[in-house]
């Protein structure tokens, strides 16, 4: 829930921002987008958000994500003032970033400034700081740094890693001569409990714990020379540690954006050319770093070096660029998928293939959403054997060698034509808003003479969104014998004729039902499909242009009816301040689609586009109703 | 006392239609049965999608096992409780009924052995809400009342929660062996054979106003 916040935050902030930007960007030679640093992994860079200017500030706080913006950035310190007094300058480009390497953890956003005075009426916690770079200022407050470089500034914080940080103290710890020390973060199922004001709720394990580490503390103590005064407990230590080791990375950060004049921008040529773009904001995602600073593989990185840099090779390129477009009645994001010819030779093979048009005769032409995915997992999964294993085979690990032999006698002893015949890969969702399905409940019910009670048996209805989940097969001679040996083994199970009924099988409560026909193999909850539609929906089958669309886009196609979709929710389902905020955008319209180009060896483009329509003071006021929206939903 | 707070918070979020049954019947001599009813069956989709998930709102969801854990930890300590027998408990977690039974020697005794438990689960931590005695029987008539909710537990209620523990249901029936003369609380219904009193209410007015179930019964002569 913390990630979904801090996403909320940022893109809110960046609204917030970009609601005051000017047409014009970029200020003389060294701007905002100079700063990014170089261990940013992703970028999301704001150019210009007119349409929002027409919301005004007043109107722009009363929502609920804002809150929670003000709150982070600000600290309450602001109360009474607005953005237009914060001195930032709305002519530079805001850039929010992201990184995390195996040393430490990198976020925050630079931004160009225009009156330095107003600006830290607003960043007022931040005190100046030593610096020793020319020309550059140096403020701080706790863990956040505020960088000022000419008329462009940076905000941004940095956490060494927390494995890393353990690593250094046990080391020094075990080497003073101390045992193991156990900081509880192995017990499991720990989880924080959080008070309506946002604080954490001490648990009773949490107490327990702290009054332990006084005991801890003080047995340690007594170990210790009480009048060494320079000795520290491990809590102690591992701080010291920490902020050691922060100074130590935003030295290097430093010299790399200031003395050495190196940031992403200069680095990389795909984020540059992005930057130049004339969209109202681009993004930029490193998905080749990603890979090479995952936590889960810096093991294998250590135990199997040459591997790794083989898999690293596989890949290089792996990057995303996209540019966000925001019109009167839509919002347009275009964003193509990078990689290498390696990976891109797996890609495209797993495209080689025709759609499946009887998916569309699954699909009600009124699904409020749906999604299709059509790819050749045989022609893929050859084509990976050939890439991957020839890999695998130059490493000399026993483990691994015996994993590749194990691979190599699957693949000649597994009849992998009928496997793949009978999950081809391609499959389609759909959405049918929210139904009432049957349930039974139990009730009491009390003799008036006695007050003895018993239970009795009521049927009931409960709201259930329906979902159907279908996958291309050319062998449903298969699925049916497993179906038939389940029905053997449980009366669960049921043969209906044109479709089996799996009972309580949905949260132990509603029936699932499997339709093995046509040459798909389908799961769905709708019991209309199941019972009157298990050939399709025939002429209320999805047909027109949102089929051509399915169709003709390549590998993948999605759509769904926001409007539709919010207005079928019942009320019942929020309590009444959300169903408030969600008032504002019942009744109007707003469909999502997702087209896919076709794969090549080096990209893969899509383009994701919001149409909206209906009730509205403005475009900008809807797609702060829209955030707002998600932002409830999602909490 | 996580996995306490965690039913509770279980109990409460999935409240959409609670119905609790608490059955006391006292006999003359003071001894009698215990009946302690929880109905989740109208909520069995929203339980078992929630079960479906680690945690909710920053609180670990329990899996049923660790319920079933718990619970039975709960029964084996009561059984152990001088006084106490025949302590049952009947957990359907297909429809999420759950039906507690313990038979006593008088109704002092099962209340000690229900404070011993809180406070043992509070690991002995003062809790002023055991000071209050909830139960008196002197032959003649029962008095019947609640301890108070702890006010974090009432003040911190979201609204949602709220409204959903408001629309279910919370009966408070006493039993005796011979008949019911008068009682004071204005909204308790006499049964027909006059042996049994009920107070219904429902969950969220009883974590507001816990003076709701107190009733003080008078009954008649003992035959001779």
């Amino acid at each position: 829930m913390k990630y979904v916040s801090s996403i909320f935050s940022i893109l809110a902030c960046s609204l917030f921002f970009a609601q005051q930007q000017q047409q014009t960007s970029t200020a003389g030679t060294f701007s905002s987008e100079d700063l990014i640093p170089l261990d940013a992994v992703t970028v999301f860079s704001i150019n210009n958000i007119s349409l929002l200017k027409k919301v005004s500030m007043d109107e722009l706080v009363q929502y609920e994500f804002m809150a929670e913006v003000q709150s982070e950035l600000f600290d309450g310190s602001t109360q009474g003032k607005t953005l237009k007094e914060s001195g930032i300058d709305f002519d530079q480009k805001l850039n929010v970033f992201y990184g995390l390497n195996e040393n430490f953890e990198i976020a925050g956003f630079t931004f160009g400034i225009k009156d330095k005075k107003q600006l830290f009426n607003v960043f007022d916690d931040f005190e100046p700081a030593a610096s020793n770079i020319k020309g550059v200022e140096f403020y701080r407050s706790y863990s956040n740094y505020l960088i000022i470089k000419g008329n462009s500034g940076i905000v941004l914080r940095v956490d060494p890693s927390y494995e890393k940080v353990s690593v250094i103290t046990d080391s020094i710890w075990y080497a003073r001569g101390f045992g193991y020390f156990d900081d509880g973060t192995s017990e499991e199922d720990e989880y924080e409990e959080i008070d309506d004001y946002g604080y954490e709720i001490p648990s009773n394990s949490d107490i327990e714990e702290a009054e332990n580490e006084v005991i801890e503390e003080e047995q340690i103590e007594g170990e210790m020379d009480e009048t060494d005064l320079l000795s520290k407990n491990y809590w102690e230590m591992r701080d010291s540690i920490t902020v050691e080791l922060q100074s130590k990375y935003m030295t290097k950060i430093c010299d790399d954006l200031f003395v050495k004049e190196l940031n992403l921008k200069k680095q990389d040529p795909k984020l540059a050319a992005q930057l130049l773009h004339t969209s109202d904001g681009i993004f930029y995602l490193d998905n080749s770093r990603n890979f090479r600073n995952s936590r889960g593989l810096w093991h294998f990185q250590t135990l199997f070096p040459e591997l790794f840099s083989d898999m690293k090779d596989l890949y290089t390129g792996n990057v995303m660029l996209g540019d966000i477009e925001l019109k009167e009645n839509s919002v347009d994001i275009y964003f193509e998928a990078n990689y290498g010819e390696s990976l891109g030779a797996i890609y495209e093979k797993l495209n080689s293939t025709k759609f499946d048009k009887n998916v569309l005769k699954y699909i009600h032409e009124s699904s409020t959403g749906f999604f299709t995915y059509n790819i050749n997992l045989k022609e893929g999964y050859n084509q990976a054997y050939d890439i991957i294993i020839p890999i695998l085979s130059k490493e000399k690990d026993p483990r691994i060698s015996s994993n590749v032999l194990m691979a190599e006698l699957i693949n000649e002893f597994v009849d992998t034509d009928a496997l793949f015949e009978t999950y081809k890969g391609s499959m389609f969702g759909s959405f049918n808003g929210i139904k009432k399905v049957k349930t039974t409940r139990i009730e009491f019910i009390y003799d008036e003479n006695t007050f003895e009670y018993e239970e009795k048996e009521i049927q009931g209805e409960e709201d259930m969104p329906i979902f159907t989940l279908g996958f291309s097969t050319n062998r449903s001679d298969i699925p049916e014998k497993i179906l038939k040996h389940f029905g053997r083994m449980t009366s669960r199970f049921k043969n209906m004729g044109s479709y089996w009924m799996v009972e309580d099988a949905v949260f132990n409560s509603v029936p699932l039902y499997i339709i093995n026909k046509n040459g798909l193999l389908i799961f769905t909850n709708d019991e209309d499909l199941a019972k009157n539609h298990s050939d399709g929906y025939g002429s209320n089958a999805l047909k027109g242009k949102r089929a051509k669309a399915a169709k003709s886009s390549k590998f993948m196609y999605g759509y769904f009816d926001w409007g539709v979709a919010l207005s079928s929710l019942p009320r019942e389902m929020f309590n009444t301040r959300q169903n408030e905020i969600l008032d504002a955008m019942r009744g109007k319209t707003g469909v999502l689609e997702l087209v896919s180009s076709d794969i090549t060896k080096t990209k893969t483009k899509f383009n994701l586009t919001y149409n909206f329509d209906g009730t509205y003071d403005n475009s900008g006021k809807y797609l702060l109703d829209l955030v707002n929206s998600v932002y409830v939903l999602s909490k | 006392m996580k996995y306490f707070f965690g039913l509770l918070f279980l109990l409460f979020t999935m409240g959409s239609c609670v119905e609790i049954i608490d059955d006391l019947y006292v006999k003359s001599d003071g001894s009698g049965t215990f009946k302690y009813t929880v109905n989740l069956s109208s909520s069995v989709v929203k339980i078992n999608s929630i079960l479906a998930l680690d945690s909710l709102d920053g609180r670990k969801v329990p899996s049923i096992s660790e319920i079933q854990e718990k619970l039975n930890a709960y029964l084996t300590k009561l059984e152990k409780k001088e006084g106490l027998s025949n302590v049952k408990l009947d957990a359907n977690y297909k429809d999420f009924i759950f039906k507690f039974q313990c038979e006593f020697t008088n109704v002092q005794v099962l209340q000690k052995a229900i404070k011993e438990i809180v406070q043992e689960e509070n690991k002995n931590t003062e809790i002023k809400e055991l000071d209050h005695n909830w139960l008196a029987w002197d032959g003649t008539k029962l008095v019947r009342s609640i301890p108070t909710m702890p006010e974090k537990i009432t003040e911190r209620m979201k609204k949602e929660d709220a409204e959903a523990l408001q629309k279910g249901t919370y009966l408070s029936i006493s039993r005796f062996d011979r008949t019911i003369e008068k009682y004071d609380n204005p909204v308790a219904k006499l049964s027909g054979n006059k042996l049994a009193i009920l107070i219904k209410t429902n969950p969220y007015s009883l974590t507001q106003n816990t003076e709701l179930l107190e009733n003080t019964i008078y009954l008649s002569a003992l035959k001779k």
